[in-house]
C-alpha cells in the first residue's frame, strides 16, 4: 500500500477514534497509536456526559467496538511514537510498542487471571482511589477487554520472585510472560495528533488543601467516585474515613489565573457534579463557588438553569487567591471573599476543585518526536490559530481535540472531522495524478 | 429443500463450558418437538471466536451445506460481527444466521447449572425458530454523485465550498442576496487573535469567485429537494426572476447563518429609533463606513457597551458576544483614545484559549469593565447594580447592545422543505449533539456555521471543514454507497392510505403517492427504525429482518 493510503492517528480518545473511523470509511489504512492498554480516552472516565446526561459508555462503547472491529484500523495499545522521518506525504513513523504479555487474539476477557495474582497496587486509571493487580484491566468495561501485565510490579517480570499464577490460571494460554517490546516502522502519508489534555495540578496551590485533606478531590477523582464501575461502585464516600458527605463545595476556576485562560468546560462539569450529588445524596447541600459562568453552547444555559438553586447554591467567589480550604476538626472549612469582598466561611465535608485543562504531560516529548511546535500555553500549535486550522507547524501533521486547547466533546469531534477532511485533501494533493490534474486544470 | 440448521455452542473456556451442561444441550436439540421437518445439527467447540474456531465454523458451514446457522455463545456486542464475517466467508447469507447469548444471559447469571442449561436450551430453541423464518437480504450498491449544494454564501458556506470543490467534485453555492460574504463581510476587523482580520473574508470571496469548480447562484433560493445521500434532485429558483435550475447533488450543506434578535424587544431595553442606542451590527456598519458617530454627526465621548441582551429570554448564551464587544470597544478607542468606554457584563465568557489574552489587552486599553447583576436602560442612561454593590446610574452619549443571536428568518421554511428537525431554540438540530454535530436527522444533509447555533467566524469555518471531512468520506468521486438493508417495506394491497406512518417517520423516508392513495417507502432513505411498522394500523408495513412472524416465533418459543 502506498504511503498516501495510510494515516497514523496518535491518541485513541473520542477525537482520535472518530478520526480513525472516518478515515477507514474513506478507504484509508489507519494505525491508531495509544499509550494506555485501553482505548476510549477521558470520556469513558465519566459516568454521564453533559449536557444531556447521556451515559458516556453508551456514547463511546459503540465507537470503541467499531474501531476494534474495523479491518482497516490497526489499534496499537501501550504504544508511543518515538520519531518521524521523511516529509510531505511520505513519512516513516517509528512506534515503540510495549509488551502486553497477553495475546489479544487468544484472550476472551474472562478475567480468571486477576484473582490469583498476589500483587496489589494503586490503580492510576482510577485516580489511585482503588487497587488493581499486576495483571489487570483498568476498570470493568475496558476495551479491548484484554488485560495487560504491569512489568514494574509483576513479581516474575520485575525479577522479585518466581510466580506463574496468571499463566496457570488462563485456560486459553493467552498470558505470555516472554512477550517482548517491539519497534515498528509505519509508512504513512499523514499524521493526526489527538492525544488529549491533562489536568492542572491542584497541589501546586497549597491554599486549597489538595493532597493534604482527604476530603479534597479533583474532577476525575470525583467522576470515578461517582461511576458505577469505579472503585466504590458509585458510592460517594470520602477516602480514608468512608464518610458520606452532607455538604460539598465545588470550587470553579482552579488554575485559570496560573494558566492564563478559561477552559470553557469546567462550569458545565461543575453543574453536572451538582446534579450527580443531588441524584445520589438528595439531602446533601451543594455549593458552587464561582466567578464568571461560562456556558458557551446553545444548550448549556438550560442545563445551568436546571441546577441553579435546586441542586446547588451559587456563591460568588471574588478572589481565588484569597480562598482557603482548611480543617475544622470534623471536616473542612472554606473561607472566601464574596461579591462585596467580605470574608465568608462555609463548613463542608467535601471539596471538589474544578481545575483547568492543561497540556498533556506527554505533549513536550511528542512535539519533539514529531518535530511540531507548541503554543505559549504548551498545547500543540496550529497555523493561523485565530482563524481556523487543524494544521500543525509541520506539513502533513494535523491536530484535533483537546491536544490543541481546552474544549468540550462536541468541539473535539468537530475538530476531528475537520482534520480528516484536511488529511484527505492533503493526501489527494500528494498523489502523482493530482499534479497532472492540476496541470490540466491550469491548461483549461 | 429441507432446512438444515447448524447449531454451534461455544464453550468459551469455563464461561459456558463449566456453567452450562453442553452435552445435555447437544442431546436435547435434535429431539425438539415441532422441528421434525428440519435437520438440526448441534455441535460444540472450544472457542469459536478464535482464529481456529472461525476457520472450523466456516468449514462446517461449507461441508454440511447448512441453510441456516445458530451460534450459541456470548453477547452479540462482542462477536456478532465476527460470525457475520464467518458466514460471508463461507458463502452463507448472514441474514440466515443468529447469535444467541447463553453466556451473559444464562451461564454468568444463573448459578444453578441445571437451571442455566434449561434456559440456554430455551433460548437456542427460540433462535432456531426465528432463524427458520429469516430471509436472505442483499446489500445493494448505489451510484452517487459527489457534487454538493451549499445554501448560503456567508463565511461558513464559502469555506465549505472551497474545502470541497475540486476537479472531480462540483459545488453549487446558492446565495439569497446579491453578494457573497454574509454578515461578516461588513466587519472592519475580526477578533485580534484572528490575525488576518477582515481580509480573510475578502480572500474567501475572491477564491470562491475564481474557483472554476464552484458555481455561484446569487439571488437564488432552494425551491424543492427530493432524494437521499448521494442522490438528491434539487431545484433552485431565482428570487428576482423566474429562472429555475435543476441540479443533481450528493449532499446538501445548510449555511444560512443567523440574525441578530432585535435588542429593543427585550424587557428593560425598549428604546426609540431616535435614541442614541445601537445594535452591534449597526456599529460594525458605521465603523466600516464614515466612522462611528451620533445622529448629529459628532463622535461620542462616552459609550456604554451592554452584554447579554436577551440571554435570559432566549435561554442561551450566544458564545461570541463578550469577544466581539471587546472588539467594538477597540473600534471606539482606535477612533479616539479619549473616548470613555464602559462595558457592562454579567459573566465574561472567554471559552477559547486565546480569549483571556484579549480581555487582558482590552483592560490595558483603558476600557472600564463593570460586572453587573442587574441593568436597565432609559434613553442613553444606564441604571445598574454591580455584583456586591447597590443601584447606580450613569449617563452616556451612546449605548451599544449585544443582543442574542437567533436563527435566520428562513430557517423554519428550509427545515420544512428538507424535512429536517429544528431544536427547541429554532436552530437546526444536530444528528447527535456530541458525537455527530454537523449531520442532521437526514443522511446527506449537513448544517454548518451559525445556523446550527451561535458561532463566530472561526467556529463557523471549522464546522464547514468538518462537514467537508464528512462528505469526503461518504461521497468519493466514482464511489458508491451501500444503503441499510434492514429497511421497511410496504405491502401495497394492505395500505389504507391513513398516513400514520408519515407522521412517525423521523427520516423523511416515506412519502404519499397521491395517485395510488398509499404510502411508499424510499428504501434508500429508510434506516429501519421500525416506527412505521409499529404504528401501521392495517399491518401493511413490515421491517425486513424484524417481521411480525420472525418476532412472534422468537418470542413464543422463548416463553414456552
Amino acid at each position: 500500500m502506498s504511503h498516501h493510503e495510510s494515516v497514523v492517528v496518535v491518541g485513541a480518545g473520542l477525537a482520535g477514534m472518530k478520526a480513525s473511523l472516518m478515515l477507514a470509511h474513506a478507504g484509508k489504512k489507519v494505525h491508531l497509536v495509544e499509550t494506555l492498554p485501553i482505548i476510549g480516552g477521558a470520556t469513558i472516565k465519566n459516568e454521564e456526559s453533559f449536557p444531556n446526561l447521556e451515559c458516556s459508555t453508551c456514547l463511546v462503547a459503540p465507537i470503541q467496538q467499531e474501531v476494534l472491529q474495523s479491518p482497516d484500523i490497526e489499534t496499537m495499545t501501550l504504544s508511543a511514537v518515538e520519531k518521524i522521518e521523511g516529509d510531505k506525504g511520505n513519512f516513516t513513523v517509528t512506534v515503540r510498542k510495549a509488551a502486553r504479555y497477553v495475546k489479544i487474539a487468544d484472550c476472551i476477557g474472562c478475567g480468571m487471571c486477576y484473582e490469583p495474582c498476589p500483587v496489589s497496587v494503586a490503580n492510576e486509571w482510577e485516580e489511585n482511589l482503588g487497587e488493581r493487580k499486576a495483571i489487570y484491566v483498568p476498570c470493568a468495561g475496558s476495551l479491548p477487554n484484554v488485560p495487560a501485565v504491569d512489568k514494574e510490579h509483576c513479581l516474575k517480570l520485575s525479577g522479585k520472585q518466581e510466580c506463574n499464577a496468571c499463566v496457570e490460571a488462563c485456560m486459553f494460554g493467552a498470558v505470555d510472560l516472554d512477550d517482548k517490546d517491539e519497534t515498528v516502522n509505519i509508512e504513512a502519508g499523514a499524521v493526526i495528533v489527538a492525544t488529549g489534555s491533562g489536568m492542572f495540578d491542584a497541589s501546586s496551590l497549597p491554599n486549597l488543601g489538595y493532597g493534604k485533606f482527604p476530603g479534597v478531590y479533583t474532577p476525575f477523582e470525583f467522576e470515578r467516585l461517582f461511576a458505577s464501575n469505579g472503585p466504590t461502585l458509585g458510592e460517594i464516600t470520602i477516602r480514608d474515613t468512608g464518610k458520606v458527605p452532607a455538604k460539598i463545595a465545588i470550587i470553579h476556576c482552579v488554575g485559570r489565573k496560573e494558566q492564563g485562560y478559561c477552559s470553557g468546560v469546567c462550569c458545565m462539569y461543575s453543574f453536572k457534579f451538582a446534579h450527580f450529588l443531588k441524584k445520589k445524596l438528595p439531602e446533601a447541600s451543594v455549593y458552587n463557588l464561582h466567578s464568571d459562568i461560562c456556558v458557551p453552547d446553545k444548550s448549556y444555559q438550560k442545563f445551568f438553569d436546571g441546577v441553579k438553586g435546586t441542586h446547588t447554591e451559587m456563591l460568588y467567589n471574588s478572589s481565588m487567591e484569597d480562598l482557603k480550604v482548611s480543617s475544622n476538626g470534623a471536616g473542612l472549612k472554606v473561607v472566601y471573599l464574596d461579591e462585596a469582598g467580605a470574608e465568608r466561611e462555609i463548613d463542608v465535608d467535601m471539596v471538589i476543585l474544578s481545575v483547568a485543562m492543561v497540556p498533556d504531560e506527554g505533549a513536550l516529548g511528542l512535539a519533539e518526536a514529531l518535530g511540531i511546535e507548541r503554543d505559549a500555553r504548551g498545547f500543540f500549535k496550529v497555523l493561523d490559530e485565530g482563524i481556523v486550522s487543524v494544521e500543525s507547524s509541520r506539513e502533513g501533521i494535523f491536530i484535533a481535540g483537546t491536544a490543541e486547547g481546552p474544549k468540550d466533546s462536541q468541539s473535539s469531534v468537530i475538530q476531528a472531522e475537520a482534520a480528516v477532511g484536511q488529511v484527505l485533501a492533503f493526501l489527494e494533493s500528494c498523489r502523482p495524478e493530482a499534479a497532472e490534474a492540476l496541470a490540466e486544470d491550469l491548461k483549461a | 429443500m429441507k432446512a438444515k440448521i447448524g447449531i454451534y455452542v461455544c464453550e468459551c473456556g469455563p464461561n459456558i463450558g463449566e456453567t452450562i451442561d453442553i452435552p445435555r444441550v447437544l442431546e436435547t436439540i435434535p429431539a425438539l418437538e415441532g422441528y421434525e421437518d428440519v435437520e438440526l445439527v448441534p455441535k460444540s467447540f472450544g472457542l469459536l471466536c478464535s482464529p481456529a474456531g472461525k476457520e472450523y465454523l466456516a468449514k462446517e458451514i461449507t461441508d454440511n451445506g447448512f441453510t441456516h446457522l445458530v451460534v450459541a455463545a456470548c453477547s452479540p456486542r462482542d462477536h456478532n460481527s465476527t460470525f457475520i464475517g464467518v458466514c460471508k466467508e463461507a458463502g452463507l447469507n448472514p441474514y440466515l444466521y443468529k447469535i444467541i447469548n447463553i453466556r451473559e444471559h444464562c451461564g454468568w447469571i444463573i448459578h444453578d447449572k441445571e437451571a442455566a442449561t434449561d434456559k440456554a436450551i430455551q433460548y437456542i430453541r427460540s433462535g432456531i425458530s426465528r432463524v427458520l423464518y429469516q430471509s436472505e437480504l442483499f446489500e445493494r450498491q448505489l451510484e452517487i454523485t459527489p457534487d454538493v449544494l451549499v445554501i448560503g454564501g456567508g463565511i461558513a458556506g464559502m469555506e465549505a465550498a472551497l474545502s470541497l470543490a475540486s476537479h472531480d467534485r462540483k459545488v453549487y453555492l446558492a446565495e439569497k442576496t446579491g453578494e457573497l460574504g454574509g454578515k461578516a463581510a461588513r466587519f472592519a476587523s475580526l477578533l485580534p487573535r484572528q490575525g488576518r482580520g477582515a481580509d480573510v473574508i475578502r480572500e474567501k470571496i475572491k477564491a470562491v469567485e475564481e474557483n472554476e469548480h464552484i458555481r455561484v447562484h446569487l439571488n437564488t433560493e432552494l425551491e424543492s429537494s427530493i432524494g437521499f445521500l448521494g442522490n438528491f434532485e434539487v431545484v433552485l429558483a431565482g428570487n428576482g426572476d423566474d429562472e429555475k435550475t435543476d441540479l443533481k447533488v450528493g449532499a446538501i450543506i445548510i449555511a444560512t447563518g443567523y440574525r441578530m434578535s432585535d435588542p429593543g424587544s427585550f424587557t428593560g431595553y425598549e428604546y426609540a429609533d431616535t435614541d442614541e442606542v445601537y445594535s452591534s451590527l449597526e456599529i460594525e456598519r458605521m465603523n466600516g463606513g464614515e466612522g462611528i458617530a451620533l445622529r448629529s454627526g459628532a463622535k461620542p465621548a462616552s459609550v456604554a457597551l451592554i452584554h447579554c441582551v436577551g440571554r435570559q429570554e432566549k435561554g442561551y448564551c450566544s458564545r461570541i458576544c463578550c469577544n466581539y464587544m471587546m472588539k467594538i470597544a477597540g473600534y471606539f478607542k482606535k477612533q479616539s483614545g479619549a473616548t470613555k468606554v464602559t462595558e457592562f457584563f454579567f459573566d465574561m465568557c472567554l471559552p477559547h484559549k486565546a480569549d483571556q489574552e484579549f480581555f487582558d489587552h482590552s483592560v490595558g486599553l483603558g476600557i472600564d469593565f463593570k460586572r453587573v447583576k442587574e441593568i436597565g436602560l432609559s434613553g442613553t442612561s444606564v441604571e445598574f447594580a454591580e455584583t456586591g454593590g447597590g443601584k447606580q446610574k450613569m449617563d452616556f452619549d451612546m449605548v451599544v447592545l449585544a443582543s442574542a443571536m437567533e436563527p435566520s428568518e428562513d430557517t423554519e421554511a428550509l427545515a420544512g422543505l428538507l424535512e429536517i428537525d429544528l431544536d427547541e431554540r429554532g436552530f437546526f438540530k444536530e444528528a447527535h449533539q456530541t458525537t455527530d454535530p454537523v449531520a442532521t436527522s437526514i443522511d446527506g444533509i449537513f448544517v454548518v456555521g451559525a445556523s446550527q447555533g451561535p458561532r463566530g467566524v472561526s467556529d463557523s469555518m471549522l464546522l464547514a471543514q468538518a462537514t467537508a471531512g464528512r462528505i469526503r468520506c461518504q461521497l468519493k468521486p466514482g464511489g458508491k454507497i451501500v444503503p441499510e438493508v434492514k429497511v421497511s417495506e410496504i405491502m401495497e394491497a394492505y395500505c389504507t392510505g391513513c398516513r400514520t406512518c408519515l407522521e412517525v417517520c423521523g427520516y423523511g423516508a416515506i412519502y404519499f403517492d397521491d395517485q395510488k392513495g398509499i404510502s411508499i417507502v424510499n428504501e434508500a432513505v429508510c434506516r429501519g427504525c421500525g416506527n412505521c411498522f409499529g404504528s401501521c394500523p392495517s399491518g401493511a408495513l413490515r421491517t425486513k429482518h424484524f417481521t411480525n412472524k420472525q418476532l412472534y416465533r422468537e418470542v413464543t418459543e422463548a416463553l414456552k
